[in-house]
């Protein structure tokens, strides 16, 4: 559209996109303030907008009891993640190979993760934490793999299969999760298979397949044939060919399509609600806090919620535009 | 691509499909005839169509199904028209300060359904913000009962979704050609003409497809209900999906939890159908 020029018109935009931006902050900003509260502040009968801040809350999620040299660990713990993301972001004008550091960085996450708790009592929260991390980092990995290898072939078979496989799969996706889940849940008792992570990352993958091969098909439909054409040519077989030459051009494609899956596993709650009893990941535990309304259970669910929340929002505003390209590739292209 | 090299490279994902989806929703359908709880999973006793009388005959169930459609038919349409608006307005913007309005915007879209929810709520709660305004313009006690439940429900529902909307149209209205724009300004069109007789049309393959993934969306709403109402049955704000799940998990029906969902899985499919053949004569065209 063309834009608008006067002077009124553009302050008018200017204020329907602030008025906007306040709605869409206002749970987030209110319940970061809760956070950072006193139970007796939390509960005074007018809002406090002024406050003193206290870290009470995030220690009492996070923390069961805390060490006697609580400065110097913490100060440990801050210097390393420091490093580590230091590296992250230097990473590509490092004399060194890409690949290498950002090994070494996950390595170096994994074994802080694995520290902590040998280091400091924590609170079943960060198990929970934990959990989550690992269920959505298998949940990518699987879904991903599979999910490319389908993609792939659906782009480029032209037979009838591969309609009725993407049709079924539509399907699929638009049924609710309940007719899957509860048999699921049927299985899993029957094989002794409930509340192990397992049973989880299995289901995530199943679930979220029909989505994965549909956007990845996308994805992949835009690699011109003639580059798998041209490595078959010289000798490279069907595997080699995609593994080498179409992959790396389609990478952007599967890093938008991985973040749709990393959003799916991280938020799901029903599908885990159902199949674990103790083995939660997030959702599940944070459900937990609302249960009752005692009385300092809102600020401990407003820390549990911003603890949650805060490592996805840095994934997303640093993978911000893959997003945005997923949600619009999906929609463009029907 | 060759038959056997399709087969070959679909196999791992079909094949999973196939274990996870298929299987699991013909178990569904054999558990849907049988009486079972959490005591006697292993053995089912076999009811015949019981389940689904029973379930036909629940008031409960009816009144959920009731509370679905008025939720898909309120929250689908205010999502259709809030981000085509909010698109053209964010439309008028450029650079940095355009990709900062996006990056809020799509904060909530991109919070953990269950967590958006407790957050919205702590706006509602009795010490919270939104209680204390409502009170303060209204001067009467807010308290949680049916009405506000529900009305929390949808409000919720419009305000998580919406980003999703906005980033469609928006980046529709990106791929809009500047010519037919110019043509029409030539022609002396005002701009709420030319929104009317040259975008609106040229963006509604797009509001199909959002209307589509809307509708399949909005009538499995679980996170928020099961947040908002926590399943207490005095708000009667059940949707069909938590009234299954409460089927199951609380009254521990889980025959009759499945027959429920078997007969929304026969409702959303009788919807589809259509609209699936249209996908599959496309489809079959474009090979």
């Amino acid at each position: 559209m063309d834009r608008i020029t006067s002077r009124a018109g553009r302050r008018f935009v200017h204020f329907v996109l602030l008025s906007f931006t306040v709605y869409s902050l206002v749970p987030f900003i209110w319940t970061g303030m809760q956070s950072f509260k006193t139970v007796k502040d939390a509960f005074s009968r007018t809002p406090l907008l002024l406050f003193e801040p206290t870290l009470q809350n995030y220690q009492d999620v996070w923390i069961r009891r805390v060490p006697e040299n609580a400065e110097a660990i913490g100060l440990g713990i801050l210097l390393a993640v420091m490093v580590l993301v230091g590296l992250l972001l230097t990473a590509r004008s490092l004399p060194i190979n890409d690949r290498l550091v950002y090994g070494f960085c996950l390595a170096g996450f994994g074994l802080l993760l694995w520290a902590i708790p040998q280091l400091i009592y924590m609170q079943k929260f960060y198990d929970y934490f934990i959990n989550t991390l690992i269920v959505t980092a298998f949940t990518i990995t699987i879904s991903i793999s599979i999910g490319c290898l389908a993609g792939y072939s659906l782009a480029r078979y032209a037979g009838l299969a591969a309609v009725v496989i993407l049709i079924a799969a539509l399907a699929f996706r638009a049924l609710p999760r309940l007719a899957f889940v509860l048999p699921y849940y049927w299985i899993g008792s029957l094989l002794n298979l409930l509340d192990t992570g397992l049973l989880v990352v299995v289901s995530l993958v199943a679930v979220n397949q029909p989505f994965t091969i549909w956007m990845l098909r996308s994805f992949f439909m835009e690699v011109p044939k003639d580059l798998e054409e041209s490595a078959m040519v010289d000798g490279a077989n069907r595997l080699q060919s995609f593994l080498r030459v179409i992959v790396p051009v389609a990478w952007p494609g599967i890093i938008s399509t991985a973040l749709f899956t990393l959003l799916l596993a991280y938020n799901e709650f029903l599908l885990v609600r159902v199949l674990t009893q103790s083995n939660w990941t997030l959702p599940v535990a944070i459900s937990r806090y609302t249960g009752n309304e005692s009385a300092d259970e809102i600020t401990l669910a407003a820390a549990a919620s911003v603890s949650a929340t805060l490592p996805i929002i840095v994934v997303i505003l640093y993978f911000q535009k893959h997003l945005v390209k997923g949600l619009s590739a999906g929609a463009v292209k029907g | 691509m060759k038959r056997d090299t399709f087969f070959a490279f679909a196999s791992p994902s079909v094949a999973i499909m196939l274990l996870l989806m298929v299987v699991p929703l013909a178990i569904a359908i054999w558990l849907g005839f049988h009486y079972m709880t959490f005591r006697n999973i292993a053995a089912p006793e076999f009811v015949g169509l019981r389940n689904y009388s029973d379930v036909l005959s629940d008031p409960r169930f009816w009144r959920s199904f009731n509370f679905t459609a008025l939720y898909t038919a309120i929250v689908v349409p205010s999502w259709v028209v809030i981000g085509f608006i909010i698109a053209l307005f964010l439309d008028q913007v450029s650079g940095f300060v355009r990709g900062v309005y996006m990056s809020i915007f799509l904060l909530p879209f991109i919070t953990v359904p269950i967590i958006a929810t407790i957050m919205f709520k702590q706006l509602w709660e009795p010490s919270g913000l939104l209680t204390w305004l409502y009170q303060q313009l209204t001067s009467t006690r807010f308290r949680m009962n049916e009405t506000s439940v529900k009305t929390l429900i949808v409000f919720f529902g419009i305000w998580y979704v919406t980003p999703f909307t906005i980033v469609v149209y928006f980046a529709g209205l990106q791929t809009l050609p500047q010519e037919m724009i110019e043509a029409a300004s030539i022609d002396g069109a005002g701009r709420l003409q030319k929104i009317r007789h040259i975008v609106i049309p040229y963006v509604s393959s797009l509001t199909v497809f959002i209307l589509l993934f809307s509708i399949m969306d909005s009538y499995r709403v679980f996170d928020s209900v099961y947040v908002l109402s926590g399943l207490n049955p005095q708000f009667k704000a059940d949707t069909v999906m938590t009234y299954t799940f409460a089927t199951a998990v609380q009254v521990q029906r889980l025959g009759k939890a499945n027959a429920m969902a078997i007969l929304t899985v026969i409702g959303i499919m009788l919807v589809l159908i259509p609209f699936l053949r249209l996908m599959y004569k496309e489809q079959i065209a474009e090979r």
